[in-house]
Formats: structure tokens, sequence, C-alpha cells
């Protein structure tokens, strides 16, 4: 068991970690053109019973 | 008792004719309302196209990049001849639209599609709406069945962390499913998409496939990580085909409205020159006769 697994992530979450790192690590000219790909637009909703329960809030939201 | 009803009939056909009068002489105002109005609407279903028409150019070019990552996670299904457990009838469904309408019918293609699937047995299937569409489409018969609802998609195109952060949202809900399968419209050409489906299994099923040993050394481990990045991977890549389709068929849609906004204009303006003709004549009828009649 890999020690990320071990803390409670699964691969999609370790993975958009690992790619967060590496746009942070670019040189800023390629950085600015990789951060246009990093954005969230996309809102969760629970739903049960035919009715919204509320947003699902990922382990990283600023990712 | 028959000649009250004669001339019920006549002042009936009297009123009618005063009503038609009546309406002649106030259409001269109301079309011009309406013909400016038909314009406008022109005016913007034709500023709309030019906006799709350079969304889909993007849309199109970003899909040919994303060829590829789909038909990747879509192999190792077929190669491994994947198929659900058969004592766990649970399936997960998908639905790839976007919040946004006025694109012909590519939401109520997929929405149709789910509810067929509903139809058959809405016991064992839950179902994740991308986009308000869809939901929409599917809350009222079957709101049920929803588990998982994304909104906030198709005013900018997807990108991955979109679909990871749905992937891991759907890996969150604890819903036990052996198969599922993902809705969405494949792009093919300008003018056409078809509603096509991609599978998704989970791990009980991806172990149990007779012909997994034609991978190398596979341990549960790596087939779990694999897994929830081909869910990604293929969520991703349905929400790229589907944005494309969409904004092509927006295309299609707001230029048949242009077109059809502009036959409209036609006949509008010609009932409006002929209504216009028509007062100037009857004027100059009751001039002249008027003048005869000294």
């Amino acid at each position: 068991m890999t020690a990320w697994r071990q803390a409670g992530l699964n691969y999609i979450n370790y993975s958009t970690i690992a790619a967060r790192l590496l746009r942070q690590a670019l040189k800023p000219e390629a950085r600015a053109e990789a951060a246009k790909r990093a954005e969230v637009h996309i809102k969760v909703t629970k739903w049960e019973n035919g009715k919204p329960i509320k947003t699902v809030q990922g382990k990283n939201e600023n990712c | 008792m028959l000649g009250r009803v004669g001339n019920l009939t006549t002042v009936l056909a009297q009123n009618v004719q005063k009503q038609q009068q009546q309406r002649g002489m106030a259409t001269l105002k109301s079309i011009s309302i309406r013909l400016k109005s038909v314009k406008n609407i022109q005016k913007i279903t034709q500023s709309m196209k030019m906006v799709s028409a350079a969304k889909y150019a993007r849309a199109e070019r970003e899909l040919r990049a994303v060829k590829p990552i789909g038909d990747g996670a879509k192999q190792f299904y077929e190669k491994a001849e994947i198929a659900a457990l058969p004592d766990v009838p649970q399936k997960l469904i998908i639905a790839i639209t976007s919040d946004r309408g006025l694109c012909g019918a590519c939401h109520t293609s997929v929405a149709r599609h789910i509810r067929l699937e509903l139809n058959k047995d809405d016991q064992n299937i839950k179902v994740v709406c991308v986009g308000d569409k869809s939901r929409a489409i599917l809350q009222r018969i079957y709101g049920k069945n929803i588990i998982l609802a994304g909104n906030e998609i198709g005013r900018l195109p997807p990108t991955f962390i979109d679909a990871s952060k749905l992937a891991d949202a759907i890996l969150n809900t604890n819903y036990q499913f052996s198969s599922g399968e993902i809705v969405y419209n494949r792009f093919k050409s300008v003018v056409s998409y078809s509603t096509t489906t991609l599978p998704v299994f989970s791990l009980a099923s991806v172990t149990a496939a007779p012909k997994l040993s034609i991978y190398d050394s596979l341990d549960d481990e790596v087939i779990q990580s694999y897994l929830e990045f081909s869910l990604a991977a293929l969520i991703f890549y349905a929400m790229k085909e589907g944005a494309c389709s969409e904004q092509s068929s927006r295309m299609t849609a707001m230029d048949n409205a242009s077109k059809n906004a502009g036959e409209m204009i036609e006949k509008l303006t010609l009932t409006f020159n002929r209504t216009r003709q028509a007062v100037i004549t009857r004027e100059l009828i009751e001039i002249i006769s008027g003048a005869s009649a000294l």
C-alpha cells in the first residue's frame, strides 16, 4: 500500500496534486499557459430521493 | 323562431366582418412592430451562431488532442474482455450534457437514451447528471435515481480537473456498482453527432475478467489506481466530445433560426406593403367617391 493511499487519497487526488506541483514548477512563460488548463468550473451536488443535499467539497478544493 | 336565428347569423357575420376590418386597419402598426422584433431576433441568432462557430473551432481542436486518451482507456476494457458481474446488477449511468440550451436535440437525445434504460429497470440504476439540462429532464420522473448532479459546465471548455473532480465525487458516493456507462454525444462532423455510450467497470468486475492475464505484472493496487484514473480520463474524453457536438449543433440550430427569421421577415414585409397599399387605395376611393357625389 502506498503512502498516499494510506493517507486516504485515491489516484485522482494524488495525480491532481502531482500535476499542480508540476505546473508550479514550470518556467514563468509556460506557467501562464498551463494555469489555464488548471481551472475548475464544475460544481458537484449530492442528490438523494430526488432532492439536492449538499455541494461536494473535494479533498483538495483549489487544485 | 327561424327568422330570429337567421337574424342572429347575419348579425354575427356583420360582427365578424367588422372585426376583420378593424384588424386590417390596426395591422399596419402591429405588423411594423412585429417586423422589428423579428429583425432583432434574427440579429441575436446570427450573433449566437458566430459565437458558437468560434467556440466550435476551439472545441474541435481540443477534441483532436483528447481522442487518444479516450481510445487508450477504451482499449483496456476491450482487450481484457471485461464484463459486468452477473450477480451484482447495480449499474451507474453518467449523462454528459451541459447547462446551456438552444442547441437542437443534443441534450434531449442523451436524456432519452437514459430514460429508455431506466424504463427497463429503475431499481438498480443510478444516474450521475453532468449539466443542468439532463438533470432538469430526468429530475421529474426519475429524481430518485439521481445520486450526483454537476453544473456550471458548458460555459467554458471542460478541463481535466473538472473531470477528475467529478470522478472523485463518483468514487466517494459509496455506491457499489459492477458496471456502468457514460452516455454522451459522439462528434462525427459539423452537421452530425450520435449518442453513444462508453463502458465503465468496477474493480471487482475487472479482476474477474477472463483475459486480464494478457497484461503483465498487475496487482490489485495497480488495477485500482488505473481504474480511478481511467474513470477520470473517460469522463474527460466524453465531456470534450459532448462539448464539441453541442457547439456544432448549436451552430446549425442558430443558422436555421436565422434562416427562418429571414423567411418570416420577407413575408411580413410583403403583408406590410400590401396593407399599406390597401389603406391608400381605400382612402383614394373615399375621396373620389366623395367628390363625385357632390
